[in-house]
């Protein structure tokens, strides 16, 4: 029951696509290319253990494909581009740069869970953020793409590339946002390529509206002597569905895999993780946290996969729900693989259940009331992902976002975290 | 109630051991192979009543219209026409001593299996002399009115006990394993302890040997009424061969109110066997249930023995402990449902992984909204001992319910080379040592087993670890 990705590419035509935005014939080529494999790689049919907590019937699929979507306000200090930094849209980056965005575009597959919708993205993206660091260079600020959505019905499948160079060192966040009430698609995807010895620190921010379905997945390959913290950080949405996959294929790479997901409403929030140990001395550790409330609920199904030559690796999974409500509800469901005897650690742990009793009562013997002792409580749960954003203007964005979940306190205005 | 000598030919009516009373039917009518003749063939030669042989072909049907699963281990090897459905004692008897493997008659020697045991064992006939210590313990147990049968003669003569119980647990159509056995059941346990009743020693299917309980498709059902206790033990730490390529059973147990029901299995196939088992647990009101569950043997063995929390605080523990060696994959763990408010329960996994050996630990903790203040602890450790050797862990969680309290937890890790440097500067050999580590690593799960088996439990370790045994 595949949706008709036919009427997605007619009405947009990878094609015609290219045309109106007078695309070189290799991205053209590119877009086709993924347009057949987006149709060979099945629409999941729900049985799929990946799937089976999400099933895709409400889906919007109606709106149509977003051709002019709103600019991306992209902050950077102009002086990085004379050290051959660039930074802006995808599209913009073909104009300026075809060589380098064709030597990365579109190189990267996803497992099987997520091929499907990052094949449809690499078809038929309207937008996106491109970043690419040369080799050593080292960006001692944090780079910010913000986007807001329109409201209205409508879908959109953005394509995101970071590319580091070897030694080259990063920090991006990607923010978007759209208004309440539209039943929109969002399909967007990221790719995240660190060469040898590149160290990136990317966060992704998502405030969609009550409303809006995302389904998206973020890749990342990380090289030899590489370090990646990504941060992923599910806010709004009626239902999101992130595949995250993270490829240790360089020896002595280490991962950090963080998340934090505060829900309410009905809302559903299905992130799948896979941390693939590909190489010798690598590491991945991941920590997700949950705060539920209302209906919301959450599953997280992560596998961690050490290949049988992959030796001498470290790997964590953690995941940890806060259930706020009577019937909010979680489904964590940690996965080990272990295909070799030379580990030095693995590990997870999962944990759900609501506020300790006991803490909410020292809070509250403080003299403060019910609700402020519940927020500061979720605060501080938070605070074991928070405080490993070590960037303080990316850290102010993701608590303004959580605080209009969990509540703000009158310290927010400041932008400094409640310790 | 006196209860019939089970030398006697008529007692084990649906036994193999000793073929069937009625020598006059021909037995040849049971030829590899499942269908509904078969099923009702089968049936018939017990004498069954007809809400079983409806049952059965319920069940047949529901085996024949439904997948094998996909998850798990591989099954594919599995010719469900290539399989005897019903063998009687006759059949079994052509089995010789000379046809055992090897390996397993190495390990018997090792273990210092009394010889008649052996045999048993190895299911080449012979008598495991029990019958002193048997009839002692029967005799104790019936002034009490507990009933300890095989689950056939249990049929006949509960009849309304059995049918108010048997597959209420484990529906027919639970799965396609359940079903087949539903299907072509034949042996295994029936047990009722009276409301008040302890039971003090364990109630083992070993002693019981002459009879059937280690049937291919055995079928156990266990009563504990309110505030009981008993304790069963299933199966024994050495190895046990048979030609047969697949073994599924079935255990429905119902713990009610206070009653507590401790059910151990040590499962030691033969490695050409396919061990795919449903076992499952309804616990009432303030009731206690505990599965250990140790798998050893086996080609693959899928196996999940599971509880579900009826009443309010109703407690479960289940410890598994799995072993795969060579070509082995022990795909085990456990499941709890948490259906009322303050229930608890704990699960402990042990699995060590060696060779080409894979072990799985796969494991569900669910919680139905509304029962508050339930409670769930799951650990699992698993070692893996060779570099070609794997070990995954796949724990579900689903929990519905804000005020509770759920957590996992789950380590891989390999024989530290400090701790056998350590235990070889000690003057251990390398096997020695890591076999005392393996032994510490199963320590916790050990402790819980009645003594012959532990002491069997470690032994057996220490020649796996030796390389002496496949």
């Amino acid at each position: 029951m595949a949706v008709a990705l036919s009427t997605v590419l007619e009405d947009a035509g990878t094609g015609r696509l290219s045309e109106r935005r007078s695309e070189p014939a290799w991205l053209r080529a590119l877009r086709a290319e993924w347009a057949r494999r987006a149709e060979t790689d099945a629409w999941p049919t729900g049985s799929e253990e990946e799937w089976r907590r999400t099933k895709l019937d409400g889906l919007p699929r109606d709106g149509a494909l977003l051709n002019d979507p709103p600019a991306t306000e992209y902050v950077i200090d102009p002086a990085w581009a004379a050290r051959g930094v660039i930074f802006g849209s995808l599209g913009d980056a073909v104009r300026d740069h075809p060589d380098l965005v064709r030597a990365h575009l579109g190189q990267s597959r996803t497992a099987a869970p997520q091929a499907h919708f990052w094949a449809r993205s690499l078809a038929t993206w309207t937008a996106g953020t491109f970043l690419y660091v040369p080799v050593g260079v080292v960006i001692d600020e944090a780079l910010t793409a913000r986007t807001q959505l329109p409201a209205g019905e409508w879908s959109h499948f953005p394509h995101s590339l970071v590319v580091l160079e070897r030694d080259a060192s990063a920090t991006l966040l990607e923010e978007f946002s759209s208004p309440d009430g539209g039943a929109t698609w969002y399909g967007g995807t990221t790719d995240l390529r660190l060469g040898e010895g590149a160290r990136l620190r990317y966060a992704s921010l998502q405030r969609l509206g009550d409303a809006a379905w995302q389904i998206g997945a973020q890749r990342a390959e990380v090289g030899k002597d590489a370090v990646l913290t990504l941060l992923d950080a599910e806010i709004g949405s009626a239902v999101t569905k992130m595949g995250l996959e993270v490829r240790m294929s360089g020896g002595g790479g280490t991962s950090r895999l963080l998340g934090i997901l505060a829900a309410g409403g009905a809302q559903r929030i299905d992130i799948n993780s896979t941390q693939d140990l590909l190489a010798s001395h690598t590491t991945s550790d991941l920590l997700y946290l949950a705060a539920l409330y209302d209906e919301a609920h959450a599953s997280f199904y992560g596998l961690t996969r050490v290949r049988p030559e992959a030796k001498a690796t470290s790997s964590y999974q953690e995941c940890r729900n806060l259930l706020l409500s009577p019937l909010a509800g979680a489904e964590p469901i940690p996965v080990l693989e272990i295909e070799t005897n030379d580990i030095l650690r693995c590990g997870h742990g999962a944990t759900a259940g609501a506020i300790d009793p006991v803490q909410r009562f020292y809070a509250m013997s403080r003299g403060l009331p019910a609700d402020e002792a519940e927020r500061m409580i979720v605060r501080g749960f938070f605070e074991r992902v928070v405080a490993q954003i070590d960037s303080e203007p990316i850290r102010a964005r993701v608590l303004a976002a959580l605080a209009a979940r969990i509540g703000s306190e009158e310290s927010d205005d400041s932008g400094e975290v409640a310790a | 109630m006196a209860l019939p000598n089970p030398n006697a030919t008529h007692a084990t009516p649906g036994g193999y051991r000793y073929g069937w009373h009625d020598t006059d039917k021909p037995l040849h009518i049971f030829k590899k192979g499942l269908s509904a003749e078969t099923v009702m063939a089968i049936s018939r030669i017990k004498d069954e009543p007809q809400w079983m042989t409806d049952l059965r072909l319920k069940a047949y049907r529901h085996f024949e219209s439904r997948p094998l699963p996909t998850w798990g281990g591989d099954l594919k090897g599995i010719d469900f026409q290539d399989i005897f459905y019903y063998v009687t004692g006759t059949d079994r008897a052509v089995q010789s001593w000379d046809d055992v493997p090897d390996y397993i008659r190495k390990t018997y020697d090792r273990l210092g299996i009394p010889e008649a045991e052996k045999k048993y064992l190895a299911g080449v006939g012979g008598q495991y002399d029990s019958e002193v210590v048997y009839h002692n313990i029967r005799a104790d147990l019936e002034k009490q009115g507990v009933i300890f049968l095989g689950t056939d003669e249990g049929l006949r003569r509960y009849p309304d006990l059995f049918r108010e119980h048997f597959g209420k647990v484990i529906p027919a159509n639970d799965n396609k394993l359940a079903a087949l056995n539903t299907a072509v059941w034949s042996g295994g346990s029936f047990i009722y302890v009276p409301p008040g009743v302890h039971v003090e020693l364990p109630l083992q299917a070993y002693f019981r040997i002459n009879t059937e309980n280690m049937g291919q498709f055995e079928r156990t059902l266990i009563i504990a009424d309110e505030g009981s206790s008993v304790h069963y033990v299933e199966g024994c730490t050495a190895p046990a061969y048979t030609t047969a390529s697949l073994h599924s059973a079935v255990v429905e147990i119902v713990v009610k109110k206070g009653a507590r029901v401790r059910y151990t299995t040590i499962q030691n196939w033969s490695h050409n066997v396919y061990n795919l088992v449903t076992k499952r647990a309804a616990a009432y009101e303030d009731s206690v249930m505990e599965w250990v569950d140790g798998n050893l043997g086996s080609k693959l063995t899928m196996k999940y023995p599971s509880i579900y929390l009826l009443g309010e605080r109703a407690h479960g523990e289940i410890l598994s402990i799995a072993f795969a060696g060579d070509g082995q994959h022990q795909d085990a763990g456990g499941k709890v449902i948490h259906a009322a408010a303050d229930t608890t329960s704990l699960i402990t996994s042990k699995s060590i992984s060696q060779g080409t050996g894979r072990t799985s630990y796969r494991g569900l903790v669910k919680v139905y909204a509304g029962c508050k203040r339930a409670k769930s602890t799951v650990r699992c450790d698993a070692l893996i001992l060779s570099d070609e050797a794997r070990s995954d862990t796949y724990p579900y969680m689903e929990i519905d319910e804000e005020e509770v309290t759920i957590g996992h937890e789950a380590t891989v890790s390999k024989v530290g080379s400090e701790q056998l440097f350590y235990l070889m500067s000690r003057g251990l050999n390398e096997a020695e040592a890591s076999a005392m580590i393996v032994n510490g690593f199963i320590e916790p799960i050990v402790k819980e087993l009645p003594m012959e088996y532990a002491v069997e439990m470690n032994r057996l370790i220490q020649l796996q670890m030796e390389g002496a045994v496949g």
